[in-house]
């Protein structure tokens, strides 16, 4: 896997850039693909939210300072442009983000990318009711495997909160598979 | 932070609460490992292992090319749109501009009333533009009294032509009762 530090230094460089973009989409796509498509759920909505971060982190790539590490930058526009999405869709079907989040659940029930049993379904209900924050700290640390210190890097959030969110979001999702 | 300190062990002796020796001193190392363990327990729960996503075949294969083609094609509309942006600016500043001049222009002119219409200007106002007045409205203005059919026909009509009308129009002129005597001339 080539050095972040080197990939960064290519996209900048006009010769080099085409080369580096594919090489960055070729290690990240499946990532980020999973950690979109654990917010917007539906398949179409996260294929094109990845589509838009890849385009919006070429363009972009210039003012990465590399104060932080490039992974956790693209997480961070990943998940401003998943959330901006489903505001924008919640606008335009003139509906409350709350309502979005129960109907895109409902929504799963007929997807034929969703292959999620009963229990699964269940689950995703739970995690709609949950704050934007709690839901992302469970996805990310739960599902995706990240540690503390990275999840803390993306959501700028110290690791204390992170680890406070994820056990808070644990304990309602418990409760909410547990009852009827 | 010492005085607060202080001041809660006064208190707590004074209440003769007591705890076990050392118990602050490993209090964080307890406490992290209670975290460690909470964690480890929500492994086992009931929480599925995975959430029952999944993605056309082959999707990831032809992702890459995909995102890299539209990156490219992307970049040309954007170049193009700021373009555009800068003439639309342009543009706008210099219509503001001309519409704050012909403001002030059009405020510092002398008022004009009424009078200072041309009566050439309100006719050809009355003639161009319809007013669709009804007829309540004509007669408030005009004195229908005053009036005869004459004063609003171009060509003064006579009794003559009336007869003739009428004579042409009627199935049977008597039926309009005319005082025959008044009109024995015209027979």
């Amino acid at each position: 896997m080539i050095a972040e530090e080197t990939l960064v230094n290519e996209l900048k460089n006009k010769e080099s850039q085409a080369k580096a973009f594919e090489v960055l989409v070729n290690t990240y796509k499946e990532r980020l693909y999973w950690h979109i498509r654990r917010i917007v759920l539906n398949h179409d909505d996260a294929d094109d939210v990845l589509q838009n971060t890849f385009i919006k982190v070429y363009r972009n790539i210039d003012g990465f300072k590399g104060d932080s590490k490039l992974y956790s930058w693209m997480y961070r526009i990943a998940t401003n442009e998943s959330l901006t999405f489903l505001k924008q869709k919640s606008k335009k079907l003139g509906i409350s983000d709350e309502e979005l989040k129960m109907s895109l659940v409902e929504n799963l029930q007929s997807d034929v990318y969703f292959e999620g049993d009963e229990i699964q379904l269940k689950l995703q209900k739970a995690l709609a009711t949950l704050p934007d924050k709690q839901k992302l700290v469970f996805t990310m640390k739960y599902f995706q495997e990240m540690k503390y210190e990275e999840i803390s890097e993306v959501l700028e959030t110290s690791v204390g909160a992170l680890k406070a969110s994820y056990h808070l979001a644990v304990k309602k999702i418990e409760t909410y598979l547990t009852t009827d | 932070m010492f005085n607060g300190q202080s001041s809660n062990m006064k208190k707590d002796h004074k209440s003769k609460f007591k705890t076990p020796e050392g118990y602050f001193d490993s209090f964080h190392d307890r406490l992290m490992d209670k975290i460690q363990q909470e964690e480890t327990v929500s492994e086992t729960s009931i929480i599925p292992k995975s959430d029952g996503f999944g993605v056309p075949e082959g999707y990831f294969d032809s992702l890459t090319n995909e995102v890299v083609a539209k990156a490219d094609q992307k970049e040309v509309k954007v170049v193009q749109l700021k373009t555009y942006k800068r003439y639309f600016y342009g543009a706008a500043s210099i219509a503001a501009v001309f519409l704050l001049f012909l403001m002030l222009n059009t405020n510092n002119d002398t008022s004009l009333d009424f009078d200072d219409l041309a009566s050439a200007e309100i006719t050809a106002y009355f003639d161009d533009v319809e007013l669709g007045l009804s007829s309540y409205e004509l007669a408030e203005a005009i004195p229908a009294n005053e009036l005869t059919l004459n004063d609003v026909l171009e060509n003064g009509l006579e009794d003559e032509n009336i007869l003739e009308y009428l004579d042409e129009n009627v199935a049977d002129i008597e039926d309009l009762n005319l005082d025959y005597e008044d009109y024995e001339d015209y027979e």
